[in-house]
Order: C-alpha cells, then sequence, then structure tokens
C-alpha cells in the first residue's frame, strides 16, 4: 500500500519539476525537425539544423560567456557563412545566402516567439505552457544586440557533462585533483568551464528579473529555484576556491625548489591568473543575488499594487472602435505616441499667392457689346398682353360660333357653353370678365365695320384675329350683333334673377342677338 | 526658487521637445535624469510647465519621456502634417496608416498592463495581422461601393487595403509605397522608425523603450478619457440610427 503511495506521490508531485527540467531540450528537437526540402525547392536538404543549432550556441556562449560581449547579427551571419562553407561546402551568392542565414536565425529565433509547449499538471489540474528561448535580444547604443538565454547554455553543457546539484564545486573538487596530480593544463580547462558556470548563474538571474516583470507567478518560481540551487552551495564554494587558491600558491612556491615544477611554472601563473578571475566573478554573483533578492520583492509588492489598478484592453478598444465604424478616432491611440511636433509647416503655395498677389487700383468697368441683344427676350407685361389677347380670342371665337348658331342667347347660356368647352375653372379667369367689360363698351358690333375702323381694345383683338387666322374668322366677316343689358347692380336688383353669382363674383345679365 | 534649479528644469523641458531622451544611461543627460529625481524643485518646476504647456511626461526604465496627448494644437500634429511624414495624400491612406500602427501596439501588447512574448514583428507578420484585424469588416464588402462609404469608416479603410496587391508588380524589391501591401507597411513602419519607436534589425523591427513607456504610461493614464471619447462615438451612433 505504502508502495502504491510512494509510487502515485512520485508521479503526480514530481510530474511539474520534471517537465520544466526538461524545457532546454525542447527547442533543439523542436528545431531538428526543421528540414530545408521544403525551403528553396530542397536546394539546401544537406543541412542540419540540429547541428547549426549546436554550433551557433557555441559561438553564442564563446562571445557572450568567455569573451563577455553581445553579438550584433553581423557577427552572427559571419559565423553562419564559415559554417555553410566549412562544414557543408555550401558556396552561395551574396543575396542568396544573406536570405538563407536569416532563415535559420528566425527557425532558431522561433519567429520572434518563445517556444512553447503544454503539459498536464496533475497537482493543479490543468494544463499549464511553458515557455523558453534560445537567442535573446537587448538594444545597445540603438542597436539590437544579441545574447545566449540560460536554458540554451544549460542545455549546451548538458549535452556533454552530467548535471550535479552545483556544478561549481564538482568541478572545484575535480580541479584540486588535477593540482595535486600536477595536470595544471588541464586544470585552466576545469577553471573556463566552472568560468562558465557562474556566467550562466549571472545570466540565469537576469533572465528571472525579466520574467518576474510580466509574469510575477512564473518569476517568483524561477527565483526560488534559482535561490535554492545557488544560495546554498556558496558557502561550500567559496571554501573550496580557498582551498584551490592554497593549492595554486603551494605550487608556485615548490617552483624554487622542485624542478618538476618549475618546467609548467607559466602554466600555474596561468592557472592562478584565472582562478583569481573567477573568484572575482563568483563574489559579483553573490553580490548580484543579494541584489536579485531587493529587487524580486520590490516587484512583488508593486504587482500587488497593479492587481488593483484596472488596464487599458488594446485589442477590445479596437474593436469597439470598429463596430463605432469612426476611423478618425484612432488618432487619440496614435498620435500621443508620436514626437512631439516643433516644425510647423506652411504651405509654400499659399506663401507664393501672397507674394504674387496685386490688389486692382480700380475697379474695371464691365465691358457692354453693341448690337448684342436676346431677340427672344420679352418684358413680363407683353407675356401678360400675350396672354389676355389669347384668352380673349377664345372667348370671342366661342360667342362668335354662338351666335352662328342661335339668334339670341344671353349670359347664362353662354357662360353653360364656356363651361362645356373650356372647363368650369375659365368663368374665374380674370381674363374673361375683362372680355365681358370689354364686350360691354358697345351695344352693338358690326364685323366688317370694325375690321375697317377698329375702335375699342376688343375691336383692336378681332381685328388681329381677322388677319392671324384669316381662313378660321374668315365665315365671321360678315356678323352684326347688339347687346341688351338686363339689369343694373343697384341694392334692388340684388335678388333680381338677373344677377348671375359665379363664386364670390356677381354680374348682370345680358342677352346677345344678331342683327340681321 | 532657485534660479540654477529653474533653468535645470528649462534645460530638461527644452531637451524634451527637441525630442532628445533624458536618461540616466545616456552621457549627456544623466546629470539631468539625477537632478529631476533627486531635486524636488526641479521636478515640481518641471512637471507644472509640462503641464502648462499641455504635455505628458512620463518616466520609465530611467528615462524621462514627453508626450503631446490628444488634441495638442501646439506640441500635435495636424492630418496635413501627419501626412507629408509619412508620405501618403488622402485621408483614407491616413486612417490606414493609424490602422497599422495600432496593430503594432497590439502585437506587442495585449493591454497596458501586460505585453505579449512577441519580440520583433516583420513586415509579412504586420500584413498578416493587418489582416485579420479587417476580417470582420471585409466581410461585408462584396455589395459595398466606394462613393457610398464615408471616408472616415473602416469600411474604406478595408477597401484601400482590400484593393491594394501584397507586392506591387512594378517592385522588385519591395520598398516603402502606397502601390501594395507591402510597400505601404513599410512606410509606416519606416514612420515609427523616424519617431524613435521601433528600432530594425535585418528586416525584425523590436520595440524601443520610448514606445513601451507610452504605451503602458499613456493609455493607462488617461483611460478615462478614451473612454469618453468611445461613449461620444456611440451616442452619435445611436442617435443617428434613432433619425433613421
Amino acid at each position: 500500500m505504502s508502495q502504491e503511495y510512494t509510487l502515485i506521490r512520485d508521479i503526480v508531485s514530481g510530474h511539474n519539476e520534471r517537465m520544466h527540467n526538461i524545457k532546454k531540450y525542447y527547442p533543439f528537437f523542436k528545431l531538428s525537425e526543421v528540414s530545408f526540402g521544403q525551403y528553396k525547392d530542397g536546394r539546401y536538404e544537406m543541412l542540419d539544423m540540429g547541428y547549426i543549432l549546436m554550433a551557433v550556441l557555441r559561438f553564442f556562449i564563446e562571445e557572450n560567456n568567455f569573451r563577455e560581449k553581445l553579438v550584433s547579427y553581423k557577427e552572427y551571419a559571419d559565423f553562419m557563412h564559415e559554417v555553410l562553407v566549412r562544414d557543408f561546402a555550401v558556396s552561395l551568392e551574396k543575396e542568396e545566402e544573406k536570405e538563407l542565414v536569416s532563415y535559420i536565425f528566425d527557425k532558431i529565433k522561433n519567429d520572434g516567439k518563445p517556444f512553447s509547449y503544454t503539459y498536464f499538471d496533475p497537482e493543479d489540474k490543468k494544463k499549464k505552457t511553458i515557455r523558453t528561448k534560445v537567442i535573446e535580444n537587448k538594444i545597445k547604443d540603438d542597436n539590437v544586440m544579441y545574447s545566449i538565454s540560460a536554458d540554451a547554455v544549460a542545455f549546451y553543457l548538458d549535452t556533454k557533462e552530467m548535471k550535479e546539484e552545483s556544478n561549481i564545486t564538482v568541478a572545484q573538487l575535480l580541479l584540486s585533483k588535477m593540482i595535486s596530480t600536477r595536470n595544471f593544463k588541464g586544470g585552466i580547462e576545469v577553471i573556463k568551464r566552472i568560468n562558465n558556470e557562474v556566467g550562466k548563474l549571472i545570466h540565469q538571474k537576469n533572465e528571472i528579473l525579466n520574467v518576474i516583470s510580466y509574469d510575477v507567478f512564473t518569476g517568483i518560481r524561477m527565483y526560488e529555484e534559482f535561490m535554492d540551487h545557488t544560495v546554498k552551495w556558496f558557502d561550500e564554494e567559496q571554501k573550496l576556491f580557498k582551498k584551490n587558491k592554497e593549492l595554486v600558491n603551494k605550487a608556485l612556491k615548490s617552483c624554487e625548489s622542485d624542478m618538476g615544477y618549475y618546467a609548467v611554472m607559466e602554466e600555474i601563473y596561468h592557472l592562478e591568473s584565472e582562478l583569481n578571475k573567477v573568484i572575482h566573478k563568483h563574489s559579483e554573483l553573490l553580490s548580484a543575488c543579494i541584489a536579485l533578492q531587493e529587487k524580486t520583492d520590490e516587484i512583488i509588492v508593486r504587482s500587488k499594487l497593479g492587481r488593483i489598478r484596472s488596464s487599458l484592453d488594446f485589442r477590445k478598444m479596437l474593436s469597439e472602435l470598429i463596430k463605432a465604424d469612426d476611423a478618425d478616432k484612432l488618432q487619440y491611440y496614435i498620435q500621443p505616441l508620436l514626437k512631439l511636433a516643433v516644425k510647423k509647416t506652411f504651405s509654400l503655395t499659399l506663401l507664393d499667392n501672397m507674394l504674387t498677389y496685386k490688389p486692382d487700383d480700380s475697379e474695371d468697368a464691365q465691358k457692354v457689346q453693341e448690337n448684342e441683344y436676346d431677340e427672344d427676350f420679352r418684358y413680363p407685361d407683353e407675356i401678360e398682353e400675350e396672354r389676355i389677347f389669347d384668352n380673349c380670342s377664345v372667348l370671342l371665337e366661342l360667342l362668335f360660333e354662338m351666335l352662328m348658331e342661335q339668334e339670341s342667347f344671353d349670359l347664362i347660356s353662354y357662360n353653360a357653353y364656356l363651361t362645356e368647352k373650356l372647363g368650369s375653372k375659365c368663368l374665374l379667369s380674370a381674363d374673361y370678365y375683362s372680355f365681358i367689360v370689354h364686350l360691354c363698351q358697345k351695344n352693338s358690333y358690326d364685323i366688317e365695320e370694325t375690321l375697317k375702323k377698329p375702335d375699342t381694345f376688343l375691336e383692336d383683338i378681332i381685328c388681329r384675329n381677322f388677319e392671324n387666322h384669316q381662313s378660321r374668322f374668315e365665315k365671321y366677316k360678315g356678323l352684326k350683333f347688339e347687346i341688351q343689358y338686363m339689369g343694373n347692380m343697384t341694392e334692388q336688383n340684388h335678388k333680381n334673377d338677373n344677377i348671375i353669382r359665379i363664386g364670390k363674383y356677381e354680374i348682370s345679365n345680358l342677352i346677345c342677338r344678331k342683327i340681321t | 526658487m532657485e534660479e540654477r534649479n529653474l533653468s535645470k528644469a528649462l534645460d530638461i523641458i527644452a531637451r524634451l521637445i527637441n525630442g532628445e531622451e533624458i536618461s540616466r544611461d545616456e552621457k549627456d543627460t544623466k546629470s539631468l535624469y539625477e537632478d529631476y529625481t533627486t531635486n524636488a524643485e526641479i521636478y515640481d518646476i518641471t512637471n507644472s510647465i509640462c503641464k502648462k504647456l499641455n504635455l505628458s511626461l512620463y518616466e520609465y526604465e530611467y528615462s524621462l519621456y514627453a508626450s503631446a496627448g490628444e488634441n495638442n494644437r501646439v506640441f500635435g500634429y495636424s492630418n496635413d502634417e501627419l501626412k507629408k511624414e509619412i508620405g501618403v495624400k488622402l485621408n483614407r491612406e491616413l486612417f490606414l496608416c493609424y490602422f497599422i500602427i495600432y496593430n503594432v501596439v497590439t502585437w506587442f501588447y495585449n493591454d497596458t498592463a501586460s505585453y505579449t512574448f512577441n519580440e520583433y514583428i516583420k513586415i509579412e507578420d504586420l500584413i498578416h495581422c493587418v489582416d485579420s484585424s479587417l476580417a470582420g469588416v471585409m466581410g461585408g464588402l462584396s455589395v459595398v461601393v466606394q462613393n457610398e462609404v464615408e471616408e472616415n469608416s473602416f469600411k474604406m479603410i478595408a477597401l484601400l487595403w482590400e484593393d491594394l496587391p501584397v507586392i506591387s508588380n512594378e517592385e522588385t524589391n519591395a520598398r516603402a509605397a502606397r502601390g501594395s501591401k507591402y510597400g505601404f507597411v513599410k512606410m509606416t513602419l519606416n514612420f515609427l522608425l523616424k519617431q524613435g519607436l521601433l528600432i530594425e534589425s535585418e528586416g525584425r523591427y523590436y520595440p524601443k523603450k520610448r514606445l513601451k513607456a507610452l504605451a503602458r504610461n499613456y493609455f493607462e493614464e488617461y483611460k478615462g478619457r478614451l473612454y469618453e471619447i468611445m461613449e461620444e462615438t456611440g451616442n452619435a451612433t445611436y442617435q443617428q440610427n434613432q433619425s433613421k
């Protein structure tokens, strides 16, 4: 029963840690899957991404950890050129090589994203994601520079060495043995490895600070692990450094008496200086760890406060803007990011216009060209007259028509005839009344006489109609008729039947009679 | 008030207005940064003058940055000035640039409190990003005619973007120009480089501290105002719909 319990506990509680421990291997296997078969029609199928990755890691360790400098893209590209030519015998045009090197770089950088994989955490009963990077970037003096990540260094070292709880301690024990056995050359190599290990820890410390700035929980876990694996070993490591330093000093003293030591004196001096360097670096790591502790505490406090504050969600805002369909509002999000606009612009065209502008001294007179007028132009009273003439002509023609058909008729019959021919509205026209008034100016009409000498306005209209529409009016030429008034517009006659009411108007009746 | 402190504060403001960065890591400005952070009077004078000038001042990773904010007639850009700076002619092209820049921000930041894991952006990534941001708007475009759409509508941006080829046929080496998606994005990124918001290395565009400082601090501080602006837009749309 207890065996089973141990088994289950081992599986469940250790799983999370195991997943974290294998994360440094993940990028290698992920990158090993990259096949060059798809790239440029498989022209570079002979390239092996696994090998390239290991070469690049070694190059970065050399530059970052041994020479303590960051790597520029150009340095990486130069190194890749050497690898391609030396190891794969690939000789390319400059542009093509640039493209290939960039393609490999993007793969190693995973297109700027961390390598991530998801696993199930049996303790929390949920899926978690682990992220790791191979190469990191920093902006230094306005240039982007690259360095290897601590995970990548750990991975590279693990590919050849067995992992111990403290590599520094193990390596120092090895160093002691080597000094004792007078293998100083080997000792120098071991010190280089110790140096590398210290460099890796410093790097790991920086990475923790980076992670903790955006993911406090992961950062704290990394920080605790780091402190467990480093600080508790510091005392022992310091003791071993002291011991090794004494051994080297002893060896240097022996040089004076022992010829065996004298022969390798140069190596011993070299070893001593390397050891001094690594001791100095190790004490730097110690102070960096204390600073890390302080910074972590500060970040935790800030993060606690930060969780209280609400933040502005950029993506949500964008979808709100799209929903409102007003792209102009984007300026409120973009303009604050821009530098201050100190260069004010003034359109050159405006300046040009101002300089060349000449105000007129006096107003130019408008030229009127003689003999230029609109022949079709008609004054409003001409239009009125024309209308009156046309309407009177129609009424006159209908009067003549009635006279030709009937010997006599009164105004009521005439009105009925007009309504029949022209519609009821014709009686409301002002021209109808003016026609009646003009008609009543004379008691009798003889058309033949009228045509000879027209006296009134109406007679003038009769003449013009005979002239203009001779064929239509010819038949009325011999017409003679008289007009008899049926009553006057007096108070007494108001109730008389001889008064005709048309709308609001009143008119006295009259009789037209043909004279034979 | 000491004259020396006033002079220092004015020096800080003059440098910020000239587009310089006041940073602890720069030799020239290190002492000014320290004066600003350690001398209370210099701090107060600087902040109060900036406030009067309608400028917002932000401290981020031991550096100072100034922003003109929105609607700043003295230090802000007019649409025409921006069009000239970027190299576009029409308002709708300017709006498309705004949209591309907004996508750059969302590529690096989810919100003002947390950023994405993206370290850099490439032109291809940004084209893809704009494509997906406009996907919803493009859905209903098949029946829309350009003349019927208002210039400040996202439909207009989508129509303009949709009409561009990915890379213009005339271009052998894709260059910054308005003739293709690639060119348009490159032109916008060039503008951001000029503005000191990004830095470029071999076709990869990395965010600079200035972008980080403003993306986090400005929007954090003015989010109330931004919500208010959104509200105005929302009301206007509602009123329009009501009147319909």
